[in-house]
């Protein structure tokens, strides 16, 4: 009797961790890796591409697939969640399906806006699924260079023609009070 | 006082003191302040490298101030006509190319005011990156004996023609065909009739100049070769100047 109870709780056992890392394990597999022609120390300006491969590895169809690239500043005391507003103009694909074992090959191409260290990863997800897959991360430097600083543009481009406004509207109040002196 | 300084005096007056000559600097400060506005608000454009952003602006400067000479020398002398100015000139007690000095002087000294409202366009542009020194040195260097160049062949159209018109005309087109390598990308100039038109051509040998020493940061015995070319330049325009300043249409 105590040998079948044993072999019962095995049973069990058995079978509930199996349907446990049936549903842990995704049904998808992301994989995000640089462009092989990445400039190796890349500059501020420079274009950067990165590879993603989301690939279906369920049983069933994955339908209104979402995919997003995002990228995060990692420098010390600076972390924070960048804006891709400039730097990328590619920054979804939406509504894709995907068969079973079937990849999706996409390309994520950036422009390096600012220096600074970063991490770049893709997430994904579904429209039936309520989880978030994401890829691993791809690190990397950006070297500042001297670019042009706005703050000091703005005084010198209104300033000077505004000057030769002023040295217009002196000049022409010289004239009349000559006109008036004749 | 001499004659020449005379002329070049009331010549000169008129960039600072006349509406037209304020009018004209004011359209040039409005082009250079659009150019460093758009540069600084254009994400694609801020990303640029000081150095490149400062030699694009050295050559906006010399286009602007050729096509300045080319407005002024044009007037030097068919203007002095249609204003019914130029025989009483003529009748004065002074030589030909007293008057060819004179309108010369008031166009460098109009140059200078160009330069100088420039400086500050090109300071805030460059002023973090590399090479602003050099590049206001060899804007004076290479933009004046260009400019001046423009200038007499002006002035000698103006003469020989006696129309303002047509002088202007003449001068800008061979300006607009000169000033052709801001245009044109550096591919197409590395063509072997690309470089050939770069070997004759003084402006395209300014600019040449302006991104050798700002970009590429080269040494002034690098461009000895396009100084000779410049110097050339303004050698030949004086000649073709003097000569028909000492028989002008009138």
């Amino acid at each position: 009797m105590r040998i079948w109870k044993y072999l019962l709780f095995t049973v069990i056992t058995t079978v509930l961790l199996t349907s446990v890392s049936a549903a842990a394990q995704a049904p998808l597999a992301l994989d995000l890796r640089p462009d092989d022609k990445n400039p190796s120390s890349p500059v501020m300006g420079d274009h950067l591409r990165f590879w993603s491969t989301i690939t279906n590895t369920g049983t069933a169809p994955i339908e209104g697939l979402v995919a997003w690239i995002s990228l995060v500043e990692i420098d010390p005391g600076n972390e924070q969640p960048v804006d891709l507003e400039d730097w990328s103009a590619h920054k979804a694909i939406t509504g894709a399906t995907l068969e079973p074992g079937q990849p999706l090959r996409t390309d994520w191409p950036m422009r390096l806006i600012k220096g600074g260290d970063y991490r770049v990863v893709v997430s994904v997800t579904d429209r039936g699924g309520r989880r978030v897959f994401t890829s691993p991360t791809v690190q990397f430097h950006v070297r500042q260079k001297p670019v042009l600083k706005a703050g000091r543009v703005l005084p010198v481009a209104a300033g000077v023609p505004l000057l030769i406004i002023s040295l217009m509207i002196f000049n022409k109040a010289n004239q009349r009070r000559r006109k008036g002196q004749v | 006082m001499k004659t020449h300084w005379t002329i070049a005096y009331k010549e000169s007056a008129q960039m600072l003191r006349s509406q037209r000559g304020l009018l004209w600097l004011l359209a040039f400060s409005g082009l250079l302040s659009a150019f460093s506005l758009l540069l600084a608000s254009n994400t694609e454009l801020s990303l640029l490298d000081n150095a490149q952003v400062v030699y694009m602006m050295c050559g906006t400067v010399l286009a602007a101030g050729a096509l300045l000479a080319a407005i002024l020398g044009s007037d030097a002398y068919a203007g002095e006509k249609e204003r019914g100015t130029l025989v009483p000139l003529l009748c004065a007690p002074m030589g030909a190319n007293a008057l060819l000095t004179g309108k010369a002087l008031g166009l460098l000294s109009a140059w200078s005011v160009m330069f100088a409202v420039a400086m500050p366009y090109l300071w805030a542009v460059g002023a973090s990156g590399q090479n602003l020194g050099a590049a206001l040195f060899y804007l004076a260097l290479f933009g004046t004996p260009v400019v001046l160049g423009f200038g007499y062949l002006a002035m000698a159209l103006s003469a020989r023609t006696g129309s303002v018109l047509g002088s202007l005309l003449s001068t800008v087109t061979l300006l607009m065909l000169a000033a052709s390598p801001l245009l044109i990308g550096p591919g197409l100039r590395g063509t072997t009739i690309g470089r050939a038109l770069d070997a004759i051509n003084p402006f395209a040998g300014a600019l040449n100049t302006f991104d050798s020493v700002i970009i590429d940061s080269e040494p002034f015995a690098a461009q000895v070769g396009r100084l000779l070319l410049v110097v050339a330049w303004l050698g030949l325009c004086l000649l073709a100047a003097r000569r028909s300043a000492a028989h002008p249409n009138f």
